[in-house]
């Protein structure tokens, strides 16, 4: 005969029915040990609160949701705000090129099909360039010291990453953008570099404001596994000599 | 009439915070309840109160009517009280050496001597700090809140088998632990 396990004796302690038991004394002896153990097991008593405690768990639930809320407000404010810095910047963008445009009579056309590498860039193209260097370095700046911040806390229950979140949350819209402009200009490592860095921002900006152990640990390994950090650096040392030598290189 | 759980949800959806402070009045008791089971300790029952409420407030999007909101909070809090567990497992490393039913039992000549009733409740509260979180909370809500295991595994995260699985090794060490006032240990 095959015995019930220990494990499904605990069951039928706990009302899961088992045939077996019913001509086996071995197994209902062993039940019996068990239940002489869990019946001797109480509830522990709960200390039961005052009548005022609901209405004290308001009055501190209360506070910390007008936080809550002014924390929405502000990220939602600098959403706008990144949105605002983007149009702002196709606004710029979109000036330069017309004015770039005018200046390209057909004349000039068949001068700058033939460049020279002695033969600067136009003036125009460069502010365009410098516009989006610019703009890119600050970028990664932001999100290098997003990702060191992370990869450097110690992982624990229960970590506030708010502040983080909400910065990976607000560059994220311009990540995009700035991917899509890099891609069309054919600034190569650049587009690379903000498409490895898109998919952890958007895992950064959508984890909960408490973060587990666990979930910070991924977000860790997703950084060094794609060498992110490093990466960022050995990018923006480049964004930053390009954009000095368009910076000093004379006008035409 | 009363306003039902899920119109109050409803009213706090369309911005209305009274409705959200109904709904905290409404449950923070049973709530604080299962919290003290857990968490054994009243101090971090009331933060787990806390935590469940701003959890619930921020996720009220993604709550589904079809779950009573009773559950739906009360998972919620079991994961807090989770949460507060491990982080204090990882601090208190060590169970404290009062709470050591075998220095207690060395120390006792003979069982006859021991006070059984409050030994009984130190032994019980030791065994209980000794379990994972997952097994005193799957322990807890099975033992002392009849949940049916379906339930329980829906708020662990797991399937009934593994939910069977996680109670029967609580049993094994409170077994353990009891087995000097019993006689009898798990074999």
């Amino acid at each position: 005969m095959n015995h019930l396990t220990q494990e499904e004796i605990v069951m039928a302690y706990y009302g899961e029915p088992f045939a077996h038991l019913d001509g086996c004394e071995e197994c209902r002896a062993e039940l019996g040990r068990i239940a002489e153990v869990l019946d001797r097991v109480e509830a522990p008593d709960v200390p039961e609160p005052d009548a005022e405690y609901e209405a004290r768990v308001w009055q501190r639930l209360s506070w910390r949701l007008r936080g809550e809320k002014k924390r929405a407000r502000r990220t939602e404010w600098m959403r706008w705000g990144a949105v605002a810095a983007v149009v702002v910047i196709a606004f710029v963008a979109g000036l330069l090129w017309k004015r770039e445009n005018r200046a390209d009579a057909p004349q000039n056309i068949a001068h700058r099909e033939t460049p020279s590498p002695n033969v600067p860039v136009s003036n125009t193209q460069q502010q365009r360039d410098r516009i989006l260097l610019v703009v890119v370095n600050d970028h990664f700046d932001e999100s290098e010291r997003i990702l060191v911040e992370l990869s450097n806390l110690k992982p624990e229950e229960g970590l506030d990453i708010r502040p983080e979140r909400d910065r990976a949350e607000a560059l994220l819209a311009s990540n995009r953008l700035y991917r899509r402009t890099a891609e069309g200009r054919g600034e190569e490592s650049v587009a690379t570099l903000l498409d490895d860095l898109e998919p952890v921002l958007l895992q950064i900006a959508h984890t909960p404001s408490q973060l587990s152990a666990d979930e910070l640990r991924a977000i860790q390994k997703r950084v060094e596994a794609k060498g992110l950090v490093l990466k960022l650096r050995v990018v923006r040392a480049s964004v930053r000599a390009k954009s000095a030598v368009n910076y000093q290189q004379p006008n035409v | 009439m009363e306003a039902t759980d899920f119109e109050l949800v409803e009213r706090v959806r369309g911005g209305d915070d009274d409705a959200f402070r109904l709904l905290v009045e409404r449950h923070s008791r049973s709530i604080y309840r299962t919290a003290y089971r857990i968490t054994s300790n009243a101090a971090d029952a009331d933060d787990v109160v806390q935590e469940t409420f701003l959890r619930a407030y921020r996720s009220l999007s993604t709550y589904d009517a079809r779950a009573s909101f009773t559950t739906w909070a009360h998972r919620i809090a079991v994961n807090c009280s989770l949460d507060l567990i491990d982080s204090r497992k990882r601090r208190d490393a060590k169970i404290e050496a009062t709470d050591d039913l075998s220095e207690i039992a060395s120390n006792e000549a003979s069982p006859e001597r021991v006070v059984l009733g409050g030994q009984m409740q130190r032994a019980i509260a030791a065994a209980l700090k000794q379990m994972s979180g997952n097994e005193r909370t799957a322990f807890v809500l099975r033992h002392f809140e009849g949940m049916p295991l379906e339930e329980i595994g829906n708020i662990l995260g797991i399937k009934t088998n593994a939910t069977k699985n996680t109670i029967f090794r609580a049993v094994t060490k409170l077994r353990e632990r009891l087995q000097p006032f019993t006689g009898s240990a798990s074999s």
